[in-house]
């Protein structure tokens, strides 16, 4: 079995779902054969790596891939700018065989470069140009700089409608045999929004618990992959047991790597819920404000998160 | 993936045990009766608290007798199957040439899940029945009720805790070899705060010299003057004035980003009022700011303020709130010891998927990891596809299911 989100990936742009506009440019592109830059912006889950795949297939063929005429690095996990141009050489430097005279490269969260090694990847842009067109993907456009916008073409893409995941998600129950509530549909779409490799991670893992996925299944694999050890850490806390929640805490970052900036608003949506004054939530979600912006800023997340424990744990709880 | 020094120090031959004497002796006369062909049980059953050197044992005695250990972990999520496998064939084949020279260990056997595996002691119990070549089982708590069938088939053999000074001389040993440079004074907290566990001390030595700086002085002249980390420490909490707390620093041979991280420690051990807590916790969250910019700027001249506050700034927070308590060794360092292992598999599964799924390697660990824990902790034939999908290791298979019961465990889900 593989993962799902593997498994039911689009394989043509007429796969992919609920991004209307960018396909229907897509195809205008395909059709004219002369590809421009291209910058993919959209939140995580909305397919633009998907996109930019079937993209390939449909103007290079199925064989895209192993024809050498795609390819795909992570800015993310690539050491450096050096790294990624050098890449970026060996791979576009020569003219392919095919008759389309250029290849396709997909730069994947491109947004992840900082903004100098942005300016010296735009020169490799320029240099390349008559040999390979570049899709550059990103979660924020306005991470990318100026010059490298000016020179792509931006495709937007939305997050998936609650119309657009139910109806993926009952076509992939449906294949796999298992029955889906509205509810629990539902139930994933609260818990995901747009994102639809979140909703097809849900709902294969709910798959795993019972063929007949309810809300409650639903609820229980939230708990499991997301909010249920933070929720047990704010507990802790709440009751004053601030080495527990530590400990809990470290647990989370070092040992699940759960992002810090996902502790973060996952306690900001705990924090309405807590057995506290209106007065402390409050002031709670003003300190959550600052560790938020400090660890954005480079504070240590352990460390700042810490003391936002420290200060929960010396909160008088209604019930105390 | 380097070796930990508590492998790269696992005894050779049985006399490098540390304590334990009488234990590897009766562990010697057990298996002296399987050498003669006549053993009084066919298994023996060590137990006794973790890091005290259960496993060690068979292992040294193997190496010196030259035998295979071929071992099964009993918590593994593939029990029965794998201990009627091992077990059957590694015991029934004994009598067919090379096989006879292999003892089988079965670790964790407390750590079966009576529910998920429920034939597992009753298999082990059919094995040890039939078996013709010696079965070593190895438990923490040997009393469990589920091990009832078990207890009566096996010699039992009970490790103890080891003594604070032998284990503080074996880690000398290991410092000594490493060429470290670390006081008595040092190696005594950590042996202390080690409980018996020889294991977790030797974990802790190696944390603390990875940690850096902290141990490995320039010149033993120096040492001389070094202020000891918890002297420092001390006075930062007991202070009086600002002056006093400001000096704790002085001459102390450690970067101020290891003081700090003491310091993160051993403020929540010291301070007991939670709003005291909540202020120096919040103190020291504004000295990481400060340190953090000096790192990022390389501006060392903003270290001292970074340094005053979390010396003098937590001082007078610790100074009102009055306190006490046992200042030790950080649970950080501890806990980054102990679970190198896993955020190794952590790391390595999350590129694994990433190459699959698309993503960086960053992204597949908060995106796609947390939902792969759950259906390969979830269910065994999931498991099975999915670790063939991905490639992952069997050291990656096991950090999965860990997860999935941790988080089970932890959040009653």
């Amino acid at each position: 079995m593989l993962p799902w989100v593997e498994k039911y990936r689009p394989k043509t742009l007429d796969d992919i779902v609920n991004q209307d506009d960018v396909i229907a440019s897509l195809k205008n592109i395909l059709s004219t054969k002369s590809v421009p830059h291209m910058l993919f912006t959209g939140p995580p889950g909305t397919g633009k790596t998907a996109t930019a795949h079937a993209f390939a297939h449909d103007l290079y063929g199925p064989n895209y891939l192993s024809d050498g005429l795609f390819v795909e690095i992570n800015a993310s996990d690539e050491r450096g700018i050096d790294v990624i141009r050098e890449r970026v050489k060996t791979y576009a430097r020569s003219v392919p065989f095919s008759g389309i005279g250029f290849r396709l490269l997909l730069l994947d969260e491109s947004d992840q470069l900082t903004d100098a090694a942005q300016h010296a990847f735009r020169r490799t842009m320029e240099q390349f140009s008559n040999t390979c067109r570049f899709i550059l993907a990103a979660n924020y456009s306005n991470r990318i700089i100026e010059p490298i916008q000016s020179r792509c073409v931006v495709l937007r893409f939305k997050p998936l409608s609650k119309d657009a995941v139910g109806k993926a998600l009952a076509k992939i129950a449906k294949y796999e045999n298992v029955e889906v509530s509205d509810s629990a549909v539902e139930a994933i779409y609260e818990f995901s929004l747009g994102d639809m490799r979140k909703a097809i991670n849900m709902l294969q893992s709910a798959a795993t618990i019972s063929r007949k996925i309810d809300e409650k299944t639903v609820y229980t694999v939230m708990g499991h992959v997301e909010k249920g050890l933070v929720r047990r850490m704010i507990d802790m806390s709440i009751s004053g047991d601030f080495k527990g929640a530590r400990d809990l805490l470290r647990e989370l970052v070092y040992l699940n790597g759960v992002s810090p900036s996902d502790i973060v608003s996952s306690i900001s949506r705990e924090i309405y819920g807590i057995q506290l004054s209106d007065t402390e939530k409050i002031e709670l979600i003003d300190a959550l404000g600052e560790t938020d912006f400090r660890i954005a800023s480079g504070g240590t997340p352990e460390v700042q998160l810490l003391a936002f424990l420290a200060k929960l744990a010396a909160r008088k709880g209604v019930g105390k | 993936m380097t070796l930990t020094w508590a492998e790269k120090y696992r005894p050779r031959k049985l006399s490098d045990i540390v304590g334990n004497k009488a234990a590897v002796k009766a562990f010697l006369d057990w298996i002296h009766g399987w050498e003669i062909g006549k053993p009084s049980k066919k298994a023996a059953l060590l137990h006794g608290p973790p890091g005290v050197g259960k496993t060690s044992t068979v292992y040294a005695y193997a190496i010196e007798r030259g035998l295979d250990v071929v071992e099964i972990n009993a918590s593994d999520y593939r029990t029965r199957e794998r201990i009627e496998n091992v077990i059957g064939m590694a015991s029934q084949s004994a009598t067919l040439s090379g096989l006879r020279n292999r003892i089988i260990l079965v670790d964790e056997v407390d750590g079966v899940d009576s529910r998920a595996d429920t034939g597992a002691v009753a298999s082990l119990t059919k094995a040890i029945s039939e078996t013709r070549i010696p079965i070593v089982l190895v438990a923490n708590d040997p009393w469990d009720p589920k091990l009832g069938p078990l207890r009566d088939k096996c010699e039992m053999i009970k490790f103890t805790r080891i003594q604070k000074p032998s284990i503080a001389s074996h880690l000398k040993k290991i410092a000594e070899a490493e060429k470290l440079k670390v006081s008595d004074n040092l190696l005594r907290m950590i042996a202390e705060k080690s409980g018996g566990d020889l294991r977790s001390a030797i974990n802790d030595l190696q944390a603390l010299a990875d940690s850096g700086g902290a141990l490995s002085t320039e010149t033993l002249g120096e040492r001389e003057r070094e202020r000891d980390v918890f002297s420092a420490m001390a006075t930062v909490f007991s202070a009086r004035d600002i002056q006093t707390a400001l000096s704790a620093f002085e001459g102390l041979d450690l970067e101020p980003a290891d003081f700090f991280t003491w310091l993160l420690d051993n403020v929540p051990e010291w301070i007991k009022s939670p709003r005291d807590l909540a202020n120096a916790m919040e103190r020291l969250a504004r000295a990481d700011i400060h340190l953090q910019r000096v790192l990022a700027t390389q501006r060392w001249d903003l270290l001292k303020y970074a340094i005053a506050i979390m010396t003098a700034g937590v001082s007078i927070t610790a100074r009102r709130g009055g306190g006490g308590g046992r200042l030790g060794f950080p649970s950080k360092i501890r806990y980054m010891g102990q679970t190198r292992a896993e955020r190794e598999a952590l790391a390595s599964a999350s590129s694994k998927i990433a190459g699959k799924c698309h993503l960086s390697s960053r992204k597949a660990r908060t995106e796609m990891l947390p939902y792969i824990a759950f259906m390969i902790g979830r269910d065994k034939s999931t498991a099975k596809s999915l670790g063939g999908f991905f490639e992952l290791s069997e050291g990656e298979m096991k950090y999965m299911a860990a997860r999935y019961a941790m988080v089970s465990r932890k959040t009653g889900v």
